[in-house]
């Protein structure tokens, strides 16, 4: 077709960019963005001007010419209407753009429409000829006609944007503008639909009326939602595969991090908290369980199609959020091949709309304290039981407290020669405050519409400060985010979109973080030392705190170690993504094509700050009871600070994606749809510290989907995906992920319809595919094909000469290569049915299982007498899981504007190993199949022994000293020794299987109140029987001290209560038989002495709110302003009493908080 | 689109050319060098506390509150579920033994094809990796008796029946060592020319007194006829022990021995004998002590044949607390210590074993005396300690210190006025802190270098390699293996004569002739074992050989199970500290003459036969 297109400068010149490489696109981003912003602003003047004409008997080209001039909206014309046109005679002035256009029209037979900033011109017999007349006997019905109308919300304010369409002929649509009025030209006899996102959609016939106002309902049901899917978006009713969609105000949490809601908020998702230190609070959170034992087993989150990291997603504003979709089965899945394995968490952003700007502000500051401390016992008796664990062990052992001591030590004295120090108390405050603020604006006019938000987050540790010192070591997190989303509309049926995103975190904290904090408290001899003593009398002179210790300096103080200094890091994301989206209509209608670049810059480094502290030891008060102390370290302490380089990562990603789709219906039956999308991904980290890391992470395939539905009652869909990764050999670099799914809408049969008023809904799908997992073995594994040698590895150096002076690094294999290793395999099965009750109720329930293939895993088989430097691995794991998903809404609006709402989110997702290379074992217990991937093996526990002499006579325990009141084991294979043969399968597995969370809200005018329960089960943990060991010396596995750094455990006051000693032989004990400092590798064996039940029940959240009245928000010209009360972690229902069960085995670190939250949403 | 499927074949083939290889290890004498380096590195640190098996034991014994490795192994605490100190696997301080002749096959198949070297020097080079393949092995035989061999490497993908590889009878462990150590000595230097850089590097000297070591191993009873393990049979070897004693061994050994010393004092070594400075007037008995001392602390002193190179010998963890009343910092830390039965194990100054010296009064031993000026060389003048440290040899004083006994040098080097101990409870030297004194009373004192000086806050040592091998070793390894085969003979005599000369003792003859209640001790063949047993044991006291050696003698079953004894630390009165004192309990099974493999390997590798009671 032959089109006039006369428009702005910058659409041509648009045009012209489309055809530079994608690349160029990217270079001139920064400049694009500067015109965008400069569009928008063009764009806010227009809608105040206004249009003068006078012309008589003049060519309509030349009127619109005129139009065009004075209010900068260009026109899109077929030539050949233009011809037919009348000469137009026209006298306005100041007049509104649709007024002047229906005067210019008024005896046209032609008629102008408005849309997306620019007018159509449209011919009113055009589809005259196309009409079958003798199908219908009336005459006048068979007219086109423009129908036009206002649309508006329940309050009467006009709607922006609600798609208007003909019933059955989707191509004949329009919108509404920005005072809610449309025009569409259809026959008398249509049917017109009304739709909006959030919105009951309508149907109205036009029953020959040229005026049709509508009132839209906001919707209350999701079952108008469109969800968005991979590459796209489908209609919640059109579903077939598993994708829950969470709406993201349920996802609204007083915490900075997004991961903390996701508990039981979500059918599928298993999450859970496991520490409460900001910063480095993200939840773990899997789909449908963990099906392999790979290294990968959280799911791919895409951030408007790009994948980001978890703390990406922790940093995510809700109030950001358009959409937020978890796709859990294959066909869902598939489209992203070899990624998609372990479930797609896919997040699309808000998005501008056409209309004034709205503003929206939050405002929220919240009290956080520990939901539970670990209880300790008081210095008094840890002193006894000190010397108990040496006695009792050695009896020619060193007392480390004599009697006397122990006789005058009185916890809380606050006295100098006899200390009783409460670490926690002198390092942890009892609470913090933390800030939120969150501030939107979105609008636009029709060319362009922009989202802009910004968010500040103020989280504060619960760690003191200590006065003396000018710099805060307490955790001081800053995160801040920019978003800027714009859409242009470069032409009527092109979009171009712009997303800039950044998110920053600025952290200043203590030197090894929050958690080290807590974990050395639980560390540190109560009863030697205060944490520092007083620079008073004849120590005024001294400039430095005098920092307690004892003997040699060696001890820890936890305080000087947290007031010694601070760390600061920075972290940043910035995001920049480019959009274009091509109406292809014009070649094929339901055409469209759509492409997507994006890079991503992430940089992270940390500073640290510090001092050495010096270390006194009180020495005894002097004849006039003056204190005097000793100066332990004058060599090593500082006055200064010294400084020391963190980390630094930066890395960088680049993304594109390029999609084709088709859609369209025929016969108002035949749904098809089809899409093609490209993708290619590259991302290079900066300081990867080894050759073979510092190459680019690469991805690239294809994908499509494919669906066909016949009259709304039978569904079919096909995906693929065709993936490749650079991890692998050519041979294997590429996989097929294909899958299919069939529905069937029951309720839309004919035969329902008498059933319709009782089951709204039931509609059964299954589907069936396979999706991959690339991120296998390590991320340090990354060329599996490739042997990765150290040239230069200092573990197997060596040296010579008269004085060492000749040393040289040796070689050593880190890895053999295998060609024959490829991405794991899943096949996905998911059966669900969906019923719908009173338009009230609504059930989903999702049966799945999966069968994970070629699961990458050591071969086990390979003694070490081979000799070997790294191990070998295989594809040769299999795994299978399966569960169920069930949720549940409710929603009812009672007429007196009372409304309630209630949810109930259920998951249950188990997994065993099906194939696990390991011996052949007699013992039937031993073997993994069959067993669930997380359970944790070890030792059945009988009690604790009598005796020496029990032990004597009993099976020999190879793990060390065993003596009576150590902990007696199970032979289970009855081969007179517990050996690794006597381990079995303990309990539940280590992540929980069941996870749900029940919801219920509630409104009455103003008001409003929700409450939200969450609980998960089927979960074993255990308490670290090093960890907790009293007076033993632990490091955690990442942990580095300075040589001579003594580490004793403080008593937990429960152990304390209930341990077996000579005199107090209790066999079933809470601890066994004490031990000094270097443990008792026997009780230390995982078993069932240690384990506890994890199941819990918690009140995550409860919220009250009230929405001030319009009259009196009128005054401050505001649209809505609510304020509200919350609390999350408010009481928790569990078996395990000495922390929170949550923490699980992470018990002595950073506690997870109870937060009490008071906040203000304004909109204007 | 189309553009991006253009480009996929290559996208995704990011690998650039020249990533490394392990061919690349071969292509250049220097990488090939650093692969030489690696096949060393694998050497353990028989002197290093948390990883040697023999340092601690019996010898010197740790703290209780003390926890290591190589503590866990001497307390009897060696499991099978997950064996401390093993060398099979490379774990719990152990060394990958495997891992280390998997490195020196692939130098042995791949030196060759260096192309800028020489073939003496390839030579060369490849036979000290035969060398090490040979220790290596011998080493895990030291620990678990009859071992697979690895004669070659097998290949990555080779099928499991082959990977599963079978321990091999004792007789052919040690024919292939030998067999190894004869291809490579041949090529090897007689001294090492650059010492600057080079010395540590195995020469012949090294390798034919490891080869003497490996023969007297072989040839000793454990190894020998040992009728303990009939029925310690492999399904596809058979016998693992050859239960027919075979006196020829003792003749290949001592054969072996006397090779290696003639071509040890070809190289030019000899017994260390300390000269004094200029200008130094020292007595006989501080030259003689510290000739002592210095075999072991000086630095390549002249008996060393060969010294560890890869780390410096442990010194801070073993000297005691202080030795000057007036500083006291955790730079020195002394938390092992001998016990009684390593203490009566030296001779009196005559020459013989306390309880057979007619002149020394062993009832009486623990009756306090306090030195006089005649003791002042060895006893604080005035001090009043134990009668037992009276009167007894200068190897005594050499390498062991006690309560009131003087040590010399640590910055002090006029033996007139010189450091002394006091270990009572309330002494400058005593227990005052947790973790960081002697459990018995007494300190290592030999493997303390006499430069060694206390800072004020600091400690500063002065480093030594530890000697693997030094020449009284092989005199006593020759003299041994002589008797066995010949009976008391003149070469027996000849070379423990030597060792005991610079110990400033009388012969064996005159000695035992003069003083011991058995005189005639030394003209029996048992005698003059027990003799030599003994001189063994001073000689190379706490240099980490007893343990093999009383394991090889089988004599580990009877020393090892007897109470470790020390005294009563908490005491200030002397009376009452020098009453003897349990300190450790250990137990000594039948089992514990080869550690166990770990479980895990004979579940995955069911020919693999465990060792033997475990």
């Amino acid at each position: 077709m032959n089109y006039i297109i006369d428009c702005k400068g910058v659409y041509t010149r648009n045009i012209h960019i489309l055809q530079y490489s994608r690349f160029k696109i990217l270079i001139r981003m920064k400049l694009l963005f500067i015109l965008l912003l400069f569009i928008v602003q063009a764009n806010a003047n227009l809608k105040s001007q206004t249009i003068t004409l006078e012309f008589t008997d003049t060519p309509l080209e030349k009127v619109l010419g005129e139009v065009k001039k004075q209010s900068g909206y260009s026109y899109i014309a077929n030539t050949k209407l233009l011809k037919e046109a009348k000469k137009v005679t026209v006298r306005v002035s100041n007049a509104e753009l649709d007024e002047t256009l229906r005067t210019i029209f008024q005896d046209q037979p032609l008629y102008a429409e408005v849309s997306n900033g620019m007018i159509y011109v449209k011919s009113r017999r055009r589809r005259n000829d196309n009409t079958k007349t003798s199908a219908h006997p009336s005459l006048h019905v068979l007219l086109q006609m423009a129908v036009q109308g206002k649309v508006t919300d329940t309050l009467g304010v006009a709607l922006t944007g609600i798609s208007v369409l003909q019933k059955g002929r989707s191509a004949q649509a329009t919108s509404t503008d920005l005072n809610g009025r449309y025009v569409i030209d259809v026959p008398g006899d249509a049917v017109l639909v009304f739709s909006m996102v959030g919105y009951e959609t309508q149907e109205l016939p036009v029953n020959g009326k040229s005026q049709l106002n509508v009132v839209m309902k906001a919707s209350t049901s999701q079952l108008d939602d469109v969800v968005v899917v991979g590459f796209g978006r489908q209609k919640r009713t059109d579903m077939i595969g598993s994708v829950v969609s969470v709406k993201p105000e349920q996802l609204k949490v007083p915490s900075s991090n997004l991961t903390t809601a996701l508990a039981g908020r979500v059918a599928g998702m298993i999450a859970f908290q496991r520490s409460g230190e900001p910063g480095m609070d993200n939840a773990d959170f899997f789909i449908r369980g963990v099906t392999t034992f790979g290294y990968k087993v959280d799911p791919l989150i895409l951030i408007d199609n790009v994948e980001v990291t978890t703390t990406d997603l922790a940093r995510l504003q809700v109030d950001d959020i358009a959409d937020f979709s978890i796709m859990k089965d294959a066909t869902a899945t598939a489209v992203y091949g070899a990624r998609g394995a372990n479930g797609v968490i896919l997040i699309t952003t808000k998005e501008g709309k056409e209309g004034p700007a709205n503003i929206s502000v939050r405002i929220e500051n919240s009290v956080s304290t520990p939901t539970s401390n670990v209880e300790l016992a008081d210095p008094v008796t840890y002193m006894k039981m000190a010397n108990e664990a040496i006695l009792t062990r050695d009896p020619l052992g060193f007392l480390p407290f004599s009697q006397s001591k122990i006789e005058r030590t009185v916890p809380g004295s606050g006295s100098l020669e006899y200390p009783s120090t409460d670490w926690r108390k002198e390092l942890i405050q009892e609470y913090t405050m933390n800030q939120r603020v969150n501030l939107s604006v979105s609008g636009g006019g029709q060319v362009a519409r922009y989202f802009v938000s910004g968010a500040l987050n103020q989280d504060n540790g619960v760690l003191k400060v200590d006065r003396r010192s000018n710099f805060n070591n307490n955790i001081d997190l800053k995160t801040y985010s920019l978003r800027s989303n714009v859409n242009v509309n470069l032409s009527p049926t092109t979009e171009f979109i712009v997303r800039l995103n950044g998110s920053f975190d600025d952290y200043s904290g203590p030197i090894d973080g929050g958690n080290k904090v807590y974990r050395d408290i639980m560390r540190t001899n109560p009863a030697l030392f205060a944490p520092y003593y007083p620079s008073e009398g004849e120590y005024n002179w001294v400039k430095h705190t005098m920092f307690g210790n004892f003997g040699t300096g060696g001890y820890l103080n936890p305080y000087a170690d947290m007031v010694k200094g601070y760390r600061e890091y920075s972290r940043s994301m910035m995001l920049a993504q480019l959009e274009l989206k091509q109406n292809l209509s014009f070649l094929t209608e339901g055409l469209s094509l759509r492409g997507m670049a994006n890079t991503t810059r992430n940089s992270y480094f940390s500073v640290r700050r510090q001092y050495n502290p010096f270390y006194y030891q009180f020495m005894g008060l002097g004849p006039s009871g003056e204190p005097n102390y000793y100066l332990i370290n004058e060599n090593q302490g500082t006055e200064y600070l010294d400084y020391a380089e963190g980390d630094k990562t930066v890395s960088s990603i680049f993304y594109m994606e390029a999609a084709l789709s088709y859609n369209r219906t025929f016969s108002d039956k035949h749904a098809f749809s089809g899409m093609l999308v490209n993708i290619l991904r590259n991302q290079l980290n900066g300081n990867a510290g080894d050759l073979q890391l510092s190459l680019p992470f690469r991805n690239l395939g294809v994908s499509g989907r494919f669906t066909y539905a016949y009259d709304s009652r039978y569904y079919a869909e096909f995906n693929f995906g065709y993936n490749g990764s650079e991890r692998f050999h050519e041979s294997n670099r590429f996989g097929f992920f294909p899958s299919v799914g069939l529905a069937w809408s029951a309720s839309n049969e004919k035969f329902w319809e008498n059933i319709k008023p009782v089951v709204s809904n039931l509609r059964i799908r299954g589907t069936y595919g396979l999706v991959g997992n690339d991120a296998i073995g390590s991320p340090r594994d990354r060329f599996f094909y490739l042997s990765n040698v150290n040239m230069n590895s200092t573990d197997r150096s060596y040296t010579f000469g008269r004085d060492g002076g000749n040393s040289k690094e040796g070689i050593s294999v880190t890895r053999y290569s295998n060609p024959d290793i490829m991405w794991e395999t899943s096949y996905k099965t998911n059966i669900a049915l969906e019923v719908g009750l009173f338009n009230r109720l609504q059930i989903t329930a999702d049966y799945f299982n999966e069968t994970r293939k070629n699961i990458l895993m050591v071969r086990e088989d390979i003694p070490t007498t081979m000799g070997l430097s790294a191990d070998i691995s295989a594809n040769v794991g299999e795994a299978k899981g399966e569960g169920i998903d069930l949720s549940m809404n409710y929603s009812r609006n009672f007429s007196n504007s009372l409304w309630i709402q209630g949810l109930f989110n259920f998951t249950y997702a188990t997994s065993v190993f099906k194939v696990y290379e390991e011996p052949l074992y007699d013992e039937p217990w031993m073997t993994r199949v069959g067993y669930p991937i997380s359970i944790r093996r070890g030792f059945i526990a009988e009690r604790l022994f009598v005796d020496d002499e029990e032990v004597a006579n009993s099976p020999q325990q190879h793990f060390g000293e065993v003596r009576g009141g150590d902990i007696k084991y199970m032979d289970i294979n009855g081969d007179g020794q517990i050996t690794e043969l006597d381990m079995a399968p303990l309990g539940y597995p280590e992540i929980p299987e069941i996870n749900y969370g029940v919801g219920l809200s509630a409104g009455y005018k103003g008001f409003d109140a929700s409450v939200f329960l969450q609980g998960l089960a089927r979960e074993s943990f255990w308490i670290d029987p090093k960890a907790t060991a009293p007076f033993r010396r632990y490091l955690y596995s990442d942990e580095v001290f300075a040589p001579g750094t003594i580490l004793q455990n403080q008593v937990i006051k429960a152990y304390a209560d209930s341990y077996w000693s000579e005199e107090n032989r209790d066999v079933y004990a809470l601890w066994p038989r004490l031990s000094p400092e270097g443990g008792n590798a026997n009780n230390e064996q995982y078993s069932t002495w240690f384990m506890r039940d994890g199941t819990f029940l918690r009140l995550k959240q409860v919220e009250l709110g009230y929405t001030l009245p319009q009259h009196v928000i009128k005054r401050i010209n505001a649209q809505r302003l609510r304020v509200y009360f919350n609390g999350t972690n408010l009481l928790t229902w569990s078996k395990f009493k000495l922390w929170d069960v949550e923490m699980a085995g992470n018990g002595l670190g950073y506690p997870v908080q109870r937060v009490f939250n008071i906040g203000a949403q304004l909109s204007f | 689109m189309s553009l991006i499927g253009l480009n996929s074949c290559n996208y995704l083939d990011i690998v650039p050319d020249n990533v490394a290889t392990l061919e690349n290890a071969f292509t250049m004498r220097s990488t090939a060098e650093r692969f030489l380096f690696t096949c060393y590195s694998y050497l353990p640190n028989q002197g290093g506390i948390p990883t040697s098996p023999s340092l601690l034991g019996h010898e010197i014994i740790p703290l209780y509150v003390y926890n290591s490795n190589s503590t866990a192994f001497v307390r009897g605490q060696q499991n099978v579920v997950d064996p401390v100190l093993n060398w099979w696997d490379g774990l719990m301080g152990g060394i990958d033994m495997y891992q280390a002749i998997r490195d020196c096959n692939i130098f042995i198949e791949n030196i060759h094809a260096v192309p800028n070297m020489s073939d003496e020097e390839k030579l060369s080079w490849e036979s000290e990796a035969k060398f090490l393949k040979a220790y290596y092995h011998f080493l895990l035989m030291q620990m678990y008796g009859p071992i697979p061999i690895i004669r070659e490497n097998l290949s990555i993908d080779a099928d499991l029946e082959k990977v599963r590889v079978s321990r091999e009878p004792i007789d052919a462990g040690f024919s292939y060592i030998t067999a190894l150590l004869d291809e490579a000595i041949p090529h090897l230097p007689l001294i090492i020319a650059d010492e600057g850089n080079e010395l540590g590097r195995v020469t012949k000297p090294i390798a034919m007194s490891i080869k003497a070591l490996v023969l007297v191993t072989a040839a000793s009873p454990l190894y020998n006829g040992n009728r303990d393990y009939l029925s310690y049979t492999d399904p596809k070897y058979g016998s693992l022990f050859n239960p027919d004693y075979d006196v020829e061994k003792w003749r290949l050994a001592m054969e072996a021995a006397e090779a290696a010393i003639d071509v040890c004092h070809e190289a030019g070594m000899e017994l260390h004998k300390f000269r004094p400075g200029v200008g130094q007037n020292l007595s006989d008995h501080t030259i003689i002590q510290m000739g002592i001392r210095n075999a072991v602390c000086e630095k390549w002193n002249s008996e060393v044949i060969w010294a560890y190179t890869g780390a410096t010998a442990t010194q801070t963890a073993l000297t005691p607390r202080t030795w000057d009343p007036t500083r006291n910092h955790d730079g020195m830390q002394g938390r092992y210590g001998p016990p009684l039965n390593t203490v009566n194990l030296f001779y009196t100054k005559n020459g013989v074993p306390i309880d057979e010296d007619t002149g020394w009064d062993y009832n009486g031993r623990f009756d306090l005396k306090v030195a006089s000026a005649a003791d002042k060389y060895n006893i604080k003048q005035g001090y009043t300690t134990a009668a037992m440290h009276f009167d007894r040899e200068d190897r005594f004083y050499a390498s062991t210190g006690f309560d009131g006994g003087i040590w010399y040098g640590q910055g002090k080097f006029d033996d007139n006025d010189t450091w002394h101990l006091e270990g009572r409870a309330g002494g400058f030297t005593s227990r005052q802190f947790a973790d960081r004194y002697t459990p018995t009373g007494y300190w290592p004192k030999k493997l303390i270098n006499y430069l060694n000086v206390v800072g004020v806050s600091s400690y500063s040592v002065v480093a030594y390699y530890w000697p693997n091998m030094r020449l009284a070793d092989l005199y006593l390894l020759y003299a041994e293996a002589a008797n066995e085969y010949l009976g008391p003979n003149d070469g027996s005599f000849e070379y423990l004569d030597l060792v005991r000369e610079r110990a400033g003792l009388p012969g064996v003859q005159d000695a035992w002739a003069q003083h011991s209640r058995n005189p005639t001790k030394f003209q029996t063949k048992e005698g003059l074992r027990e003799i030599i047993h003994q001189e063994r044991r001073i000689e190379l006291v706490y240099e980490a050989k007893g343990l093999w050696d009383l394991l090889r003698w089988k004599k580990a079953a009877s020393e090892l199970s007897k109470p470790m004894i020390g005294w009563d630390l908490l005491q200030t009165d002397a009376a009452l500290y020098y009453r003897e004192t349990v300190v450790f309990e250990r137990t000594f099974r039948q089992r514990d003459y080869f550690q166990p493999i770990r479980e895990y390997n004979i579940i995955r590798n069911r020919n693999l036969l465990q060792s033997p009671g475990w």
